[in-house]
């Protein structure tokens, strides 16, 4: 369980003060998946830094499992896993070495046996001995995973755990993330791919310029906004969308209007476009 | 408190990489010896310091500013690259250890590379040098020094901003220690306005204590100042990593 109440982070001198995170709260139940969505720059990472401990806030509370961070950070670090948005594995050292040092760090007991584990989860244990700069970018990717998953946490973080990726390894990490699910861990990821967040998340908040904008089900987002949506061409060429609550609607609607029209259902993209006024890059 | 061992390892898992290229040892001993050549067989053969001929008295100086620039060096300048480029120093904060634990894993992994260093140039020092000999109290000046330079090395890895920050740290601070503070020719060849300046580097009490065979008062002076250093360095650094934000 993760509960965050008036999260503020704000970084630089007071006067060029820059507010990251700007009375940030939300709720994540225990044994969901939790995905925070936002454009570049928008907060997305420091709220993992915050809830991992890695930065510390300027106001706000962040409970996870019971635990309040700001009075025992060391009880919150045995009980989470974390995949940075930054490759922050020890490049010269082999993936075995890797996962040693981590889990020798975390304490975790049986440790050769848990690194075979994590490293055949990934499908690294055959490159155990590789030195982590003969990676390619994917394979980095999945051990920072298994390093995440070794202390067999109650609560994983993932910063955009998918980025630059190929279609074929992101599916791959996806399933690892199910997997994580059905273990019954709580699981919070950022990230800036629509599809990723439709096909892994329970709960969506969505975040621009340091604030949450909207939090609810991936469904609930889609009909506050509208569940249908119909693209069509102006005067000009430029393409434009209409978002209507039924299909009814929408077909009443693209009546009105002149060719090149079609009607789809919505997606969390046109959720954020119609919340934030701003496409997701 | 064994939350500093993974640390240690994980610095000796890739020294022992950079060990076998030949290219570390011959950094690690190429300024010193250069030294070595240079005062020691060249300026310094005909000389007498302090009732000693120069080669006696150079190495010491040379295992001191040699344990004093790879602790500190190795140690300010991969927790500046760890924590600012490769982001591995993320992983020990992230860690369910305090900033203790790091700070002794940082440290002693610093004195350890220190220590190599120094070794060889107290073997050169062996073979070339007829009166040199290693005493007790050269050997502990030397872990002391390892260990003060090597907390310096965290504070400055923990506080630069950018990596070539490090080489102006280094530019002020273990440059003018290297050539004023007792290595190559005792203090007291210094104006005296000088000398009070110097008498701030902890390098001129290490210099001080290496070359005593015996604990005097001068030598316990000495002492007690680079324990002064050496707790203040460990303390502050302790501190810097526990204050870490990003």
């Amino acid at each position: 369980m993760i509960e965050v109440t008036g999260l503020t982070k704000s970084y630089g001198p007071a006067a060029h003060r820059f507010l990251a995170l700007d009375n940030v709260s939300f709720h994540v139940a225990s044994g969901t998946v939790f995905g925070l969505l936002g454009p570049n720059g928008a907060g997305k990472s420091t709220t993992i830094k915050v809830l991992t401990a890695l930065s510390r806030p300027d106001a706000g509370r962040c409970i996870i499992d019971g635990i309040d961070l700001s009075m025992a950070p060391l009880a919150i670090k045995k009980r989470i896993g974390v995949v940075p948005q930054e490759n922050n594995l020890d490049r010269e050292l082999s993936a075995y070495e890797n996962l040693m040092i981590y889990g020798m760090l975390h304490q975790v007991v049986n440790l050769p046996q848990k690194i075979q584990q994590a490293l055949e989860a990934v499908s690294l244990w055959e490159k155990r001995e590789t030195t982590v700069n003969h990676f390619s970018g994917g394979m980095q990717r999945r051990l920072l995973i298994a390093r995440a998953l070794l202390t067999e946490p109650t609560v994983l973080f993932l910063d955009e755990p998918t980025i630059g990726l190929d279609p074929q390894i992101r599916r791959q990490l996806w399933d690892v993330i199910r997997k994580s699910r059905r273990a019954g861990r709580t699981v919070m990821l950022t990230t800036h791919y629509i599809e990723e967040a439709e096909a892994l998340c329970d709960m969506i908040g969505i975040i621009a310029a340091g604030r949450m904008i909207a939090l609810d089900t991936p469904d609930n987002l889609k009909k506050t906004v509208g569940e249908y949506v119909i693209d069509f061409a102006d005067g000009d060429g430029n393409l434009c969308h209409i978002m209507t609550r039924t299909r009814e609607e929408a077909y009443e609607q693209a009546k009105t209007l002149s060719n090149g029209v079609t009607i789809r259902r919505s997606n969390l993209e046109d959720v954020f476009i119609k919340l934030t006024g701003e496409k997701i890059e | 408190m064994t939350g500093w061992f993974p640390i240690f390892l994980r610095e000796m898992l890739l020294f022992k990489r950079k060990l076998f290229k030949l290219g570390y040892l011959f950094s690690a001993m190429v300024v010193p010896v250069i030294y070595l050549i240079t005062f020691g067989l060249g300026v310094g053969r005909s000389m007498q310091v302090q009732g000693t001929d120069y080669l006696t008295f150079l190495i010491p100086g040379l295992v001191a500013m040699s344990s004093m620039t790879n602790s500190y060096t190795w140690v300010a300048s991969a927790l500046n690259l760890n924590r600012l480029y490769f982001k591995t120093f993320q992983v020990l904060v992230q860690a369910p250890i305090n900033s203790f634990a790091i700070m002794i894993g940082e440290v002693l992994a610093g004195m350890a590379k220190g220590l190599f260093a120094s070794i060889l140039i107290i073997a050169v020092g062996l073979l070339v040098a007829p009166d040199f000999t290693l005493s007790w109290l050269l050997i502990l000046t030397l872990l002391l020094n390892c260990f003060l330079f090597a907390c310096l090395g965290v504070i400055v890895g923990m506080i630069t901003k950018s990596h070539e920050d490090t080489s102006t740290y280094n530019n002020f601070l273990i440059m003018p220690m290297s050539f004023f503070s007792g290595t190559f020719f005792p203090v007291s060849h210094m104006p005296k306005i000088l000398q009070e300046a110097i008498a701030v580097f902890p390098l001129t009490h290490t210099n001080i204590l290496i070359r005593k065979s015996m604990l005097d008062s001068e030598g316990l002076t000495a002492l007690a100042i680079l324990v002064a250093y050496a707790i203040t360095f460990f303390l502050l650094g302790s501190r810097l990593i526990r204050q870490y934000s990003e």
